[in-house]
């Protein structure tokens, strides 16, 4: 009786109790590896907060229409203060992601071995959107300036479609990058593109005829006679 | 150090690469004390008249100087150079009572480098240099008001040896030089502290030792290669205290539309030059107490103009459009009472539309002061000023509308007045 009460509770009880015991000192050290993720990572955030703004990166932002664009999207903080926090997150979440790893489960450590395979991509991805969208306000507002100087009534139209085609372009090579549906978004992206194009075409072939027409007539009165222009001398 | 000290420093570098059949012809020329450019774009019709001006000035009032005109050709396509090259005056002595003693040499060339007036100048000084003149005139190549005299009135200054530097002082129709009015002369004199009237002029006179300083500098490669050589050439002077001084001409009349010019580009180009000197003479300008006259030398008479022709309407629309679709990006630099002011003017009706002297100085200077801490990309910053700049000449437009020449001059004069006032806060907020 005695050796099946042995047999049949303790001996799994122990190997139960030996292997807390094993796992109890990985729990602690993973314990200790986190906290210690926590002081770096609000350490790393304190550092870059102070170099950004010796580094005067704020205003490089604001140039570049980093800032508007966190506006937009809800961030009113600085982008500074927004770069310096992620990158303190980032830096608690490598240190999470090592202490997970060493816990020693078989399990864990497969999806970690697979998230950090992963990664690089979801680092290019960022990368690309963020060049994106700094090339697509850059472009956009070129493209805004110039048409209010050629005097285009519809130059916020045309500055703001500048600007999301860039973005969008840099969406699509974005998830292509992360290998999600890489050929769907290449295929969606081409027949909005190429249906954008084609609306616009009949948009102002429609709307834009009697236009095209005066200003044709007007081209050629101002051949014939000179009239309908100013002749000021600005220098 | 003295402007004699630092003629003995200075010695060009980094020439333009002149063609052997040119150097051929210098070589050929050796010395010479005068020299005259004409910097020219398809200007085949008006340039004839140009050169025999100049060559009938050269012989009338420089007859003992040994003189060389040099054509300085952008590529036209229009026959500009075949036009100089024929350009010939026959017949003297229906013109002048004695004939020239020295001869007089003609060179038309293609200049290397940027597109641009600038670099045809280089080009120009780089042949001042070469010959050793002591005397150097330019003058536009689209000029129909260009009289002999012209070149009497612009060499005579340096070559008595009393001044570096001769900037032009013309009569002008009311509505002709607006940004020369607006935002050039107002910023020139308030910064450095002389009354240039027309330190963007286009015809110039300055001595051989002057021309050499300029080909010292490095800038040929910036805007000073394209419209921004005037106010570079006239600021260089002033701030490197080269002596100045003002020849009265008369009336500047020139063919209506310059070729390919753009408004945007000459605003972005000029402005853009003005800004970067700001940024070179920072601390010349910040010693500047207060403006005062320069000499002036040239017999004053009134002249008829011809009329200039504006649509104010379509300035203003140009002016609305500019304050909806950009205040956005004006808003990162403008004050705050300037936006306020510049959304309400977006709707007032033409006849009462005015942008008060205040706040275009304030506008002007803000833009300086934004281009100095680049707070925005340049190109967008310099050309997001053309709407600001249509709507405030279509404010003087209306403003001057029954204006007689003096009252416009007391007007442009009130303006300089309110810059001077307020360069004491871009003075403090520069650095």
């Amino acid at each position: 009786m005695e050796g099946v009460f042995e047999r049949l509770l303790l001996a799994p009880m122990n190997v139960f109790f030996e292997k807390v015991m094993q796992f109890l000192p990985n729990l602690f050290s993973a314990l200790f590896i986190f906290v210690c993720g926590l002081l770096v990572g609000w350490l790393a955030k304190t550092v870059l907060r102070w170099l950004f703004a010796v580094l005067k990166l704020d205003g490089f932002a604001d140039r570049l229409g980093v800032t508007r664009g966190l506006a937009k999207g809800g961030l009113h903080d600085s982008f500074s203060s927004v770069l310096a926090r992620f990158i303190g997150g980032f830096v608690v979440f490598v240190f999470f992601l090592v202490s997970l790893n060493n816990l020693n489960v078989d399990l864990i450590q497969t999806m970690i071995e697979k998230f950090l395979n992963y990664l690089p991509n979801v680092f290019v991805a960022i990368v690309i959107l963020s060049l994106g969208y700094m090339l697509g306000t850059f472009l956009g507002r070129t493209v805004l300036i110039a048409s209010v100087n050629a005097g285009m009534r519809i130059s916020g139209l045309v500055g703001r479609f500048v600007k999301y085609l860039v973005f969008l372009l840099a969406v699509a090579i974005a998830v292509d990058q992360l290998g999600i549906g890489a050929e769907a978004v290449l295929v969606t992206y081409t027949i909005v593109f190429s249906g954008v194009v084609l609306a616009l075409a009949i948009a102002f072939g429609l709307g834009g005829k009697d236009t095209a027409r005066k200003y044709l007539e007007g081209k050629l009165k101002e051949k014939k006679g000179g009239e309908g222009e100013d002749v000021m001398r600005h220098l | 150090m003295t402007v004699a000290d630092r003629r003995q420093d200075d010695s060009p570098t980094n020439g333009v690469n002149l063609r052997q059949e040119v150097r051929d012809q210098i070589g050929e020329i050796g010395e010479a004390e005068i020299l005259v450019g004409i910097p020219s774009f398809n200007n085949a019709r008006t340039i004839g008249h140009v050169v025999r001006a100049v060559q009938i000035g050269l012989a009338k009032y420089f007859p003992e100087h040994k003189a060389v005109l040099v054509n300085s050709d952008g590529g036209s396509s229009d026959g500009t150079m075949e036009a100089v090259r024929d350009a010939v005056m026959e017949d003297f002595g229906s013109v002048l009572i004695r004939h020239r003693i020295e001869p007089s040499f003609k060179l038309a060339l293609p200049y290397h480098g940027i597109p641009g007036k600038g670099s045809a100048f280089r080009t120009i000084f780089e042949i001042a240099d070469a010959l050793g003149a002591k005397a150097c005139a330019v003058v536009d190549s689209d000029l129909r008001s260009i009289t002999p005299e012209w070149i009497e009135l612009l060499l005579k200054p340096v070559i008595s040896g009393d001044f570096d530097y001769v900037s032009p002082l013309y009569l002008r129709h009311k509505y002709d030089g607006t940004i020369t009015n607006s935002i050039i002369y107002p910023l020139f004199c308030s910064l450095y502290g002389k009354k240039v009237r027309q330190p963007i002029g286009g015809e110039f006179g300055f001595s051989g030792d002057l021309a050499r300083f300029f080909l010292t500098k490095d800038v040929w490669e910036s805007d000073v290669a394209r419209y921004g050589i005037d106010i570079w050439m006239t600021t260089t002077a002033v701030a490197n205290g080269y002596r100045i001084c003002q020849a009265f001409l008369g009336a500047k009349i020139h063919d209506p539309k310059d070729p390919g010019a753009d408004l945007s580009s000459m605003l972005y180009q000029v402005v853009g030059a003005a800004f970067d000197l700001m940024e070179a003479y920072a601390e010349v300008w910040k010693k500047t107490e207060c403006s005062e006259q320069v000499p002036t030398f040239g017999f004053r008479y009134a002249v008829g103009l011809e009329p200039v022709r504006v649509n104010v309407e379509r300035m203003l629309e140009m002016f609305s459009l500019g304050v909806t679709e950009l205040m956005d990006v004006w808003r990162a630099f403008l004050p705050d009472e300037v936006s306020d002011f510049l959304l309400v003017a977006r709707e007032i009706p033409m006849e009462e539309f005015r942008i008060p002297d205040g706040i275009w100085a304030d506008i002007v200077l803000s833009f300086a002061l934004a281009a100095h801490r680049k707070l925005l990309s340049r190109e967008h910053l310099l050309r997001s000023l053309t709407p600001l700049y249509i709507g405030r000449t279509a404010s003087f437009v209306l403003e001057t509308v029954d204006s007689e020449a003096e009252e416009v001059e007391e007007k442009i004069e009130r303006l300089c007045q309110i810059f001077e006032v307020k360069m004491g806060g871009l003075r403090d907020l520069w650095d």
